[in-house]
């Protein structure tokens, strides 16, 4: 793992590439390590003892906790990055809040992974806002407002048993999401204009009219203010430079 | 007796009477029974009617426990009564009781009485009643007393609160000791569910104790993980369970003890034993009896208390872990300045640091009011403690380590204790560094290798370095200074830089001393000094031989001279045939043997030792030599044999290229083997044996080394042997596995040798010498035109017939015709009948005298003069081979009749040829020669006659040949052919 987080730093430079493929090989690369189950269900499932087959059973993605792979295809470049760091953002936070029910080793290099990739996809935003593609180019953000607060962490069940198979349900979500969000991006691989979505920011206006797709995030994050947040991060979530993995390591998010 | 009990009744009779009508009066209207219609002494005998009232049961899901509470009125005049209150608890329905306890306990009026039951089975998985009555326990009221009532059936239902989830598993997450009982239970409700449940993995049978309800009886629970251990059940999709967190017991803290560093903190330290696998943690409390004080303890192990200022030296600790389930405790009695351990000293530095001096200085923290500290330094030397001294410090400590060796490396470590009361040394700071250096304080070993070249004495000095012990610092060079004892004013120095160990020097034939000193930094060493003779000595020693054991090799010897100043003996360590670096003991004069051993020896090399004997003048003699094996081997090879002078009954083997010197132990002689195919038996001095590949053969055994030859005799002609000559020494034989063979020839051979042979090489010479002088022959013994005169078919007519014969002499001869023919030099035909190409034959064109009309000038008809020499073929005239044809205009040619085919002619000639057989007598016949006429044929002689051949004019055919007899009908060849074909090559003619 060590070894394979070293090579995907091999292109780190002190600023963002400004090379599309070497930056989309890269986010791929990190999706694919990020999906692997063993990165961080497998040892939860261990530390837990839920390896029982009637368990591992029972541990499944649950419907909601994160974006499906339609409403991803459905997003425009942007909107989907957005969206990535986004969930990868409030999946942090959850971590963080898991720190009793994970192995530590295996949550430190979860969130070493998850803001390394955060970085990158800060350098595809920039990248692709600076495109000429008129396909990926995006709105005029909105001007800075108030900060939002952050997003209140999942409830999970006080029964202990009932809390074991919550968040393996979880981290199940997590893994199969970036298996799709990796499925994406390997979409992407032709050129850089390409695009299949149906509306640019069809997600963000179904949040920003209360029906945001996820509806398991929806109480991570509260409705109409999910696409903020990515442009205002929570503080320790993708501003930061320096992680594994990443591309970039100047500039932070403002 | 019965007397004084009645008086007390009637005491206590008296004394509860007023009050007793008190509480008649306010309970009337309660339907209580009074005691107020019991009046003297029936009233004594009547119960104290208190019922429970308000009784309330609620259901405490966490700890597993039903709560009772419940109040008691009409106490009448007391305040407290001792009371018991019996408490049943059924399950499932009112009648099914499960337990039944008294409860006893004083009641004070107006109490809320309180009481909990913890239930076994999850209180969730089944409906519990309760009810309850009281009795007066209390000496103050007489007995008999009675039960009240029992109160109504009190319901605790947490099944009603679950929802409509269709199963359910209990107890959450309930916390256990480990070894002790646990019952999970499950509700379904779909009773028609195929629930299984299971342990971790294992599946799990239980009780059905209601028609929806299943209880697991988990005996003796064991810890398996911090994360808890996992019962769940599945049935029809559903997955539901529990977590039971099982804690191990908690251990009783061990090993616990205080100390102070400084007089200002108390430290106290404990084992606290395993860990008890649960993510909340024991705590620990130290407790101090005589100033009432206590503190939590941050870590688990350890726990710190501030020293008070009031002077307090005597401690009673007591530690109190306590966890979910168990408190324990363990307690110390401590004395403030007997556990004092001091923190370790600091700033420790060497100062003034000579060849053999050094001092050492540190500082210590100081303790309360500056108490002394009892400090220790030792100095360490290649890790062992070589010298220990006691100091009192206060702040400052310092101390002179002296007897250092120079150039050496020390450590010096310190460390303090309380001097008061020793406790404890504190920990241990060190620092190393290295004296200054000395002057070396041996001279070096040194030992000599005399060479004589040209008569020249050259010297190879050798020393061993010092050891560390004497060098007192780096050598850097060693001086030679070469001394002539003839010449004392000649003096040579050299100086060698180390770590060379050796100097060559060329001396002449004078004597010398040469002395070599060792330097480093601080000086010389003293000088080391060996004497040289200009004159070669007496190498001519004996050579001995010696054993090697398994210490070395033990050898001794016989001193020459009373006045030896010791002894050397010299050898090498490796290989004879391996360049030598010498190595050598220097021994006492007194001395007369030794061991010689050394790591590099090896089994199976031949060491040799020469033994010296060093005079007053250090000069060297050679007393003796002595070589030997560490352990002897058996040869690893064998000689390579040649075997020679190969008879029918004999040969000789030889290896005389096998070197015995460099052989892994003493050669002591030789095993000759030999095997035959046809069995033999073993000859005389052989024995038979058998080899390791159970084959049978004979064995010779030549016990002198020196011998390298050996001759197999007896041997049968004309058979297959094999032979194997392999050396032995006193540790067995070489390898057994190099065979070789050899076939003796058959009898008869050596004559084919000695006789044959020569006579092949006599008549390959004759052959030669004939050929070579062929010419020289044929001109003497066949001539082309035979002498007459030498014939010997003469000398037999004349011998045999009439001696009167003679010669025909052509002069006597009346001619026909004449023939003249010029033949020029080099036309001589060689007779071995090689054929000559037509370039060749071109410049032997015969010349004809102008009277004999030439193929070219004849003009016209004219007649063929024909010489024939009939002296040897009559027959062949009569035949008329060069008959006389009339020569016509039309018809020059000669007509030669049937001969003119090669067919013709080769009968005619065996024909003649058989004919002159019988005309010649036997014995004489070698030679036949007949005369050829040419036919002046062109083509094949199997072509048809296409074109008749035409005679040439005038020509005719003068060559005579020679036919051996045993070629006298030669078969018609390619050759054959072709040599009449150039002999009927017309136009040309040979003689």
């Amino acid at each position: 793992m060590v070894l394979r987080l070293l090579l995907l730093c091999m292109v780190a430079t002190g600023k963002c590439s400004g090379k599309y493929h070497e930056l989309l090989l890269q986010l791929q690369r990190q999706a694919d390590l990020m999906q692997n189950p063993s990165t961080l269900l497998d040892p939860y499932i261990h530390l837990q003892g839920l390896h029982n087959p009637v368990l591992k059973g029972s541990c499944m993605e649950r419907p909601g906790d994160f974006p499906s792979e339609d409403a991803l295809w459905r997003l425009s470049r942007q909107d989907f990055l957005r969206t990535l760091n986004t969930v990868l953002g409030l999946f942090l936070r959850m971590l963080s809040s898991l720190q009793q029910d994970l192995p530590k080793a295996a949550q430190q290099q979860a969130e070493m992974n998850i803001r390394g990739l955060g970085n990158n996809i800060h350098c595809m935003v920039q990248l692709l806002r600076g495109s000429s593609d008129p396909e990926a180019a995006e709105p005029t953000q909105p001007g800075p407002g108030p900060t939002p607060p952050p997003p209140p962490l999942p409830m999970l069940p006080s029964d202990t048993f009932k809390r074991k198979l919550r968040v393996c349900e979880f981290l199940q979500g997590y893994h199969r999401f970036m298996r799709r969000a990796g499925q994406v991006l390997r979409g992407w691989g032709g050129r850089r204009g390409r695009s299949r979505r149906h509306s640019p920011l069809r997600g963000l206006q179904r949040a920003a009219r209360g029906t945001w797709p996820f509806p398991g995030l929806r109480r991570l994050a509260p409705q109409g203010q999910l696409p903020r947040l990515w442009s205002a991060p929570s503080p320790g979530f993708l501003g930061l430079g320096g992680w594994p993995g990443q591309v970039h390591t100047g500039p932070t998010f403002h | 007796m019965p007397d004084k009990l009645y008086v007390l009744n009637l005491i206590v009779a008296v004394i509860f009477y007023l009050p007793v009508r008190k509480i008649q009066a306010s309970q009337v209207t309660q339907g209580v029974t009074s005691y107020g219609v019991l009046f003297g002494l029936s009233v004594l005998s009547e119960p104290l009617p208190l019922t429970p009232e308000s009784l309330s049961v609620s259901i405490n899901s966490a700890k597993q426990c039903l709560h009772l509470q419940w109040t008691v009125h009409n106490f009448g005049y007391h305040q407290e009564l001792k009371m018991v209150f019996q408490i049943q608890i059924s399950r499932f329905k009112a009648s099914n009781v499960i337990w039944m306890e008294n409860y006893r306990t004083t009641v004070t009026r107006n109490q809320v009485l309180h009481w909990s039951w913890e239930s076994e089975l999850p209180l969730e998985c089944a409906i519990h009643f309760v009810r309850i009555r009281t009795m007066v326990d209390d000496a103050r009221i007489p007995v008999p007393r009675f039960w009240s009532n029992w109160s109504s059936w009190e319901k605790a239902d947490a099944q009603s609160s679950l929802g409509d989830h269709p199963l359910y598993v209990f107890p959450k997450d309930k916390l256990v000791e480990e070894g002790s009982d646990v019952t999970i239970c499950y509700i379904s409700r779909n009773h028609q569910d195929n629930i299984s449940c299971y342990l971790e993995d294992v599946l799990t049978y239980g009780k059905q104790l209601d028609q929806s309800v299943r209880a697991f009886e988990l005996k003796n629970v064991s810890f398996v993980r911090k994360t808890g251990t996992n019962f769940y059940c599945q049935g029809q999709g559903v997955t539901e369970g529990v977590v039971l967190f099982v804690s191990e017991v908690l251990e009783e803290p061990k090993d616990f003890s205080c100390e102070t560093r400084d007089l200002k903190t108390l430290t106290c330290t404990w084992d606290p034993g395993d860990d008890t696998g649960l993510i909340q943690m024991p705590s620990y409390t130290l407790f101090e009896s005589f100033s009432g004080k206590k503190t939590l303890c941050k870590h688990r192990n350890r726990c710190d208390w501030q020293v008070t200022q009031d002077s307090q030296e005597m401690y009673n600790f007591t530690l109190v872990a306590e966890n979910y389930f168990r408190k324990r405790s363990v307690s110390i009695l401590f004395n403030l300045v007997h556990g004092v351990h001091p923190v370790a000293p600091y700033n420790l530095f060497p100062k003034n640091v000579s060849a053999t001096n050094a001092t050492m200085t540190w500082k210590v923290h100081s303790i309360g009011n500056n108490s002394a500290l009892l400090c220790q330094l030792q100095l360490l030397g290649e890790g062992k403690v070589i010298q220990q001294h006691n100091i009192s410090v206060r702040v400052n400590g310092e101390y002179l380590l002296s007897e250092l060796e120079p150039d050496t490396e020390y450590m010096a470590r310190v460390h303090c204790a309380y001097a008061d009361h020793f406790w404890k040394w504190s920990e241990l700071i060190s620092q190393n560094f290295t004296t200054a250096e000395a002057a070396p304080s041996e001279a070096p070993d040194v030992w000599r290798d005399v060479m004589f070249v040209s008569g020249h004495p050259t010297v190879t000095l050798f020393w061993k370095p010092l050891s560390k012990v004497h060098t007192h610092g780096k050598i850097l060079s060693y001086n030679v200074v070469v001394e002539n004892l003839d010449e004392p004013s000649s003096l040579e120095v050299l100086s060698v830089p180390a770590p060379a160990n050796s100097t060559k020097v060329t001396l002449n034939q004078s004597s010398y001393q040469i002395h070599v000193t060792a330097h480093n930094s601080a000086g010389p060493s003293p000088a080391s000094t060996v004497a040289i003779s200009g004159h070669p000595g007496n190498e001519n020693v004996e050579e001995g031989r010696i054993n090697g054991t398994e210490d070395g090799f033990p050898m001794s010897w016989k001193p020459q001279s009373r006045n030896a100043t010791g002894y050397v003996v010299e050898w090498c360590d490796g290989p004879q045939n391996l360049p030598c670096v010498p190595q050598w003991r220097n021994l006492g004069p007194t001395t007369t043997g030794t061991v010689i051993s050394s790591g590099a020896f090896r089994p199976g090399v031949r060491y040799t030792f020469r033994i010296y004997e060093i005079s007053t003048k250090r000069m060297a003699r050679l007393l003796e030599k002595k070589t030997g094996y560490l352990e002897e081997l058996a040869p690893s090879y064998n000689p390579q044999v040649v075997p020679n002078n190969l008879t029918s009954h004999s040969f000789t083997l030889s290896w005389k290229d096998y070197p015995t010197e460099s052989q892994t132990g003493f050669i002591q002689g030789y095993y000759v083997y030999l095997k035959s195919k046809a069995g033999e038996k073993c000859h005389r001095g052989f024995e038979k044996t058998v080899l390791p590949d159970n084959s049978v053969c004979c064995k010779y055994t030549i016990d002198n080394p020196d011998q390298k030859t050996f001759v197999m005799k007896d041997l049968q002609p004309e058979s297959v042997y094999e032979f194997l000559v392999t050396p032995y020494t006193s540790a067995g034989e070489g390898p057994l596995d190099d065979f070789r063979k050899v076939t003796t020839p058959d009898e008869y051979s050596h004559i084919l040798i000695h006789i044959i042979l020569p006579m092949i090489f006599c008549v390959l010479v004759i052959m030669i010498a004939c050929y070579l002088k062929s010419q020289w022959l044929k001109d003497k013994c066949y001539p082309d035109i035979p002498d007459p005169y030498k014939s010997s078919v003469l000398s037999l007519i004349k011998s045999k017939e009439n001696p009167h014969i003679t010669i025909m002499n052509v002069n006597d001869c009346v001619p026909d015709a004449i023939e003249v023919v010029n033949k020029p030099e080099g036309s001589k035909i060689q007779f071995t009948g090689t054929r000559k190409s037509p370039t060749e034959t071109k410049g032997t064109k015969p010349a004809y005298l102008d009277l004999l009309p030439t193929e070219k000038n004849y003009s016209g008809p004219g007649p063929c003069i024909c010489f024939e020499n009939f002296t040897y073929n009559q027959a062949a005239s009569d035949l008329g081979y060069c008959g006389h044809f009339p020569v016509t205009p039309q018809a020059p040619h000669c007509q030669l009749g049937p001969l003119t085919s090669p067919e013709n002619l080769l009968k005619t000639l065996e024909q003649n040829y058989m004919n002159s057989l019988g005309e010649i007598p036997a014995g004489e016949a070698n030679l036949n020669y007949v005369s050829q006429l040419a036919s002046p044929m062109s083509g094949d002689k199997e072509s048809p006659p296409t074109n008749p051949p035409e005679p040439a004019l005038c020509s005719e055919y003068k060559m005579q040949m020679a036919i051996p007899l045993g070629l006298a009908s030669p078969p018609p060849s390619e050759n054959s052919s072709l040599s009449s074909t150039t002999l009927l090559d017309p136009g040309e003619h040979y003689h």
